[in-house]
């Protein structure tokens, strides 16, 4: 009896959704033999979606501004229940991430899979490794704290030695000439609303370019 | 690329296929396991591990040292190792934009520029060859980002090896296997293989090599402090050091005695409520940063004055003001300023003395004010320093002046002149403190605290 009221509730949501086709397309696919090497671009999926939920916890707590930043991350690390995990997570989770995107990007450079018909994934997925690592930089300034305020200033500092740009691309990270409360302000908004947007659109991307063509062999004598 | 390639390329994915397995559940199985191992790392590397702390941003203190987060050390050292090149290392954004961005070009670019079909590692000994020696290169970069350029004897041979290792290698085997790629053709896999092995060989000999001519420095390891008991008593040894002096150790003075250039100048009780309820914690880190200098009070922030503190520190002489004398705020319990002396036991400096003296003598004592020229910021200046250098501090000896003046004796020349006067000038040292310099000083003072084990109190 029960079994039925279940059936019916699938096959009215199948019709609407098209729940098997989707069985079908994304999840009952071939695929030629994989190892552990494969695992890497579903590990950095993980870690993003990770990253995501850590992040918008942080963000009840974590206010943007040079006076409070600092002390707000004292008060997550000392006094919300559990939020020195949160934050542990989430401060290795993004060197992890950095460390798991590369090495993904360097599988797929040893065995050639960015060769034909995988050119505009492997394009995507330069993007994704420069926005993650842009994810990074940003993200290092947000504690407020001696380390990462030094090391934004060398770092936008290097970014405006660009010639004839320089200083239009040191003003627009900064907000200013100086390093000050607009740099902050634009380093948060750039860190959990304009990166991951692109991030999240692009992994869209990535994985509809992923299921098309399936995930590439490891080569042998006859490639 | 032709169609039958393109054909070709796809048939043999589909073979592939035929004896290949599931997306689910074959690779979603493993995909789990991986994400659950990382999961596992991160709860582990958060609660083991932790979270390196720094103190807050300071703008003033531009005497830190940078770095940045680990992934850029690479492009940190090879920046410094670029900039150490005579001429060209004036133009620094071709290291810093113009390589990285190259570098950055050639890879998205990737597949139209290596446009072969062919995918077997021996087919691909150029690409495979490149970024081999570029992966080590940033991995030898990273390990060498904190080992300094320059020797302490001024010579450029540490920089020279490294950029040897990290650059100058590696910039030669691109080369040697472009030719040998475009030479030898079909047959350059092995040429290419042994040259890649060699290369790395000797980049890492040459790392190993700069690493045990000229090892790290020793850094000093920077305590911050993160609970409010520490925080309280940080701040409460910059106060003595830098507020006693003229506000008293309770923070009532409201006329200055015995401060040079400040005698008789008034200032308010900073501990009475007039001042703690009517200034709050923003204001109050400002006037210690900025000073009044209408009234005498000199600024304590780095940003004007050399010597002085950093945002943060200044924030805790507020944090401790705020706990020991605001009665909205409750004290937490404290630890001892130093551990409580058992009956036979003998203090010994590193864990006795140096915080009593932090804490009482160091505001005058010290480099920079008129104190007889007697200094207590070291051990060897506490033993012998200043114009009474002979008599401070007497091993054994109830007579040393030191052991004299805080117990409340005057001391006096032959013609009667004043040497010293009773010390500290205001108020007198709690008595376990002047026992414990007594037991200090009759038993010879020792240095450390294995020193002063090996010694016992004669108890009456």
């Amino acid at each position: 009896m029960r079994s039925t009221l279940w059936k019916n509730i699938f096959a009215w949501l199948d019709e609407r959704l098209g729940l098997n086709d989707m069985y079908k397309n994304v999840l009952d696919r071939p695929e030629p033999l994989g190892n552990w090497w494969n695992t890497l671009g579903s590990a950095s999926l993980f870690l993003f979606l990770l990253q995501g939920a850590t992040g918008i916890f942080l963000t009840v707590y974590y206010t943007p501004s040079p006076d409070h930043a600092y002390d707000s991350i004292q008060y997550i690390m000392n006094e919300v229940a559990f939020g020195w995990l949160i934050r542990g997570i989430h401060h290795w989770g993004a060197s992890l991430m950095v460390l798991v995107v590369f090495i993904h990007m360097l599988r797929t450079f040893v065995t050639a899979s960015y060769k034909y018909p995988r050119e505009l994934t492997w394009l995507v997925g330069i993007g994704l490794l420069l926005l993650t690592v842009a994810m990074g930089f940003t993200g290092y300034l947000l504690p407020w704290h001696q380390m990462a305020y030094w090391a934004t200033i060398v770092g936008t500092q290097i970014a405006g030695s660009v010639p004839f740009l320089g200083d239009f691309i040191l003003q627009s990270l900064r907000g200013g000439p100086d390093l000050s409360a607009l740099t902050l302000q634009r380093f948060f908004a750039a860190h959990i609303w304009i990166l991951p947007a692109l991030l999240a659109a692009l992994i869209g991307v990535h994985l509809y370019l992923i299921i098309k063509h399936g995930e590439s062999h490891f080569p042998d004598k006859e490639d | 690329m032709n169609d039958e390639t393109k054909q070709q390329i796809n048939q043999k994915y589909e073979r592939e296929l035929q004896r290949g397995e599931r997306f689910w559940p074959d690779s979603i199985f493993k995909d789990a396991i991986m994400a659950l191992a990382i999961f596992i790392l991160l709860v582990l590397l958060a609660t083991f591990v932790g979270i390196h702390d720094s103190p807050k941003a300071d703008p003033s203190d531009t005497s830190y040292v940078p770095r940045p987060e680990w992934y850029f050390l690479f492009l940190f050292k090879f920046l410094a190792l670029y900039g150490q090149i005579p001429v060209l290392g004036t133009i620094e954004w071709i290291a810093a934009v113009l390589i990285p961005g190259v570098a950055i070009g050639l890879l998205t670019l990737l597949p139209f520029i290596d446009k072969s079909p062919r995918r077997y590692y021996a087919k691909r000994a150029l690409p495979l060859g490149i970024m081999g020696i570029m992966v080590l290169g940033f991995v030898l970069l990273t390990m060498l980002a904190d080992y300094p350029t320059l020797a302490s004897d001024g010579s450029h041979l540490p920089g020279i090896l490294q950029t040897i290792a990290a650059i100058v290698i590696p910039l030669l085997a691109y080369i040697i296997f472009t030719v040998m790629a475009y030479t030898l053709r079909e047959r350059a896999a092995r040429g290419i293989t042994v040259t890649a092995i060699l290369s790395g060989v000797l980049m890492t000999g040459f790392t190993v090599l700069a690493m045990v001519l000229y090892p790290l420095p020793v850094k000093e390891k920077v305590e911050v402090p993160t609970t409010l008991v520490d925080q309280i008593m940080v701040g409460q040894d910059f106060y003595s050091l830098h507020c006693l002096e003229c506000h008293g150790d309770d923070g009532s003075v409201t006329v200055i005695e015995g401060v040079e250039g400040l005698e008789g100048a008034f200032t308010s009780a900073i501990s009475s409520r007039d001042v703690l309820y009517t200034v709050n914690d923003a204001s109050m880190s400002e006037i210690i940063a900025y000073g009044r200098p209408d009234s005498g009070m000199p600024p304590l922030g780095k940003a004007y004055n050399p010597e002085g503190l950093t945002r943060a520190e200044i924030d805790y002489i507020v944090i401790f003001m705020r706990h020991a004398w605001d009665d909205r705020f409750e004290m937490p319990e404290i630890k001892p300023l130093f551990p409580p002396l058992a009956d036979t036991e003998v203090p010994s400096y590193d864990v006795h003395i140096a915080p009593i003296v932090k804490r009482y003598c160091l505001s005058c004592h010290r480099p920079g004010k008129d104190s007889n020229a007697y200094f207590m910021d070291t051990y060897e200046n506490i033993l012998d320093s200043g114009d009474n250098a002979d008599m401070n501090v007497i091993a054994g000896d109830e007579n040393g002046y030191l052991l004299l003046t805080i117990q409340g004796q005057v001391i006096l020349d032959e013609t009667g002149q004043e040497i010293s006067g009773i010390m500290p000038p205001k108020g007198t040292l709690k008595p376990d403190v002047i026992d414990a310099f007594r037991r200090w000083v009759l038993m010879g003072m020792p240095r450390t605290a294995e020193d002063a084990a090996g010694l016992a109190w004669p108890t009456p």
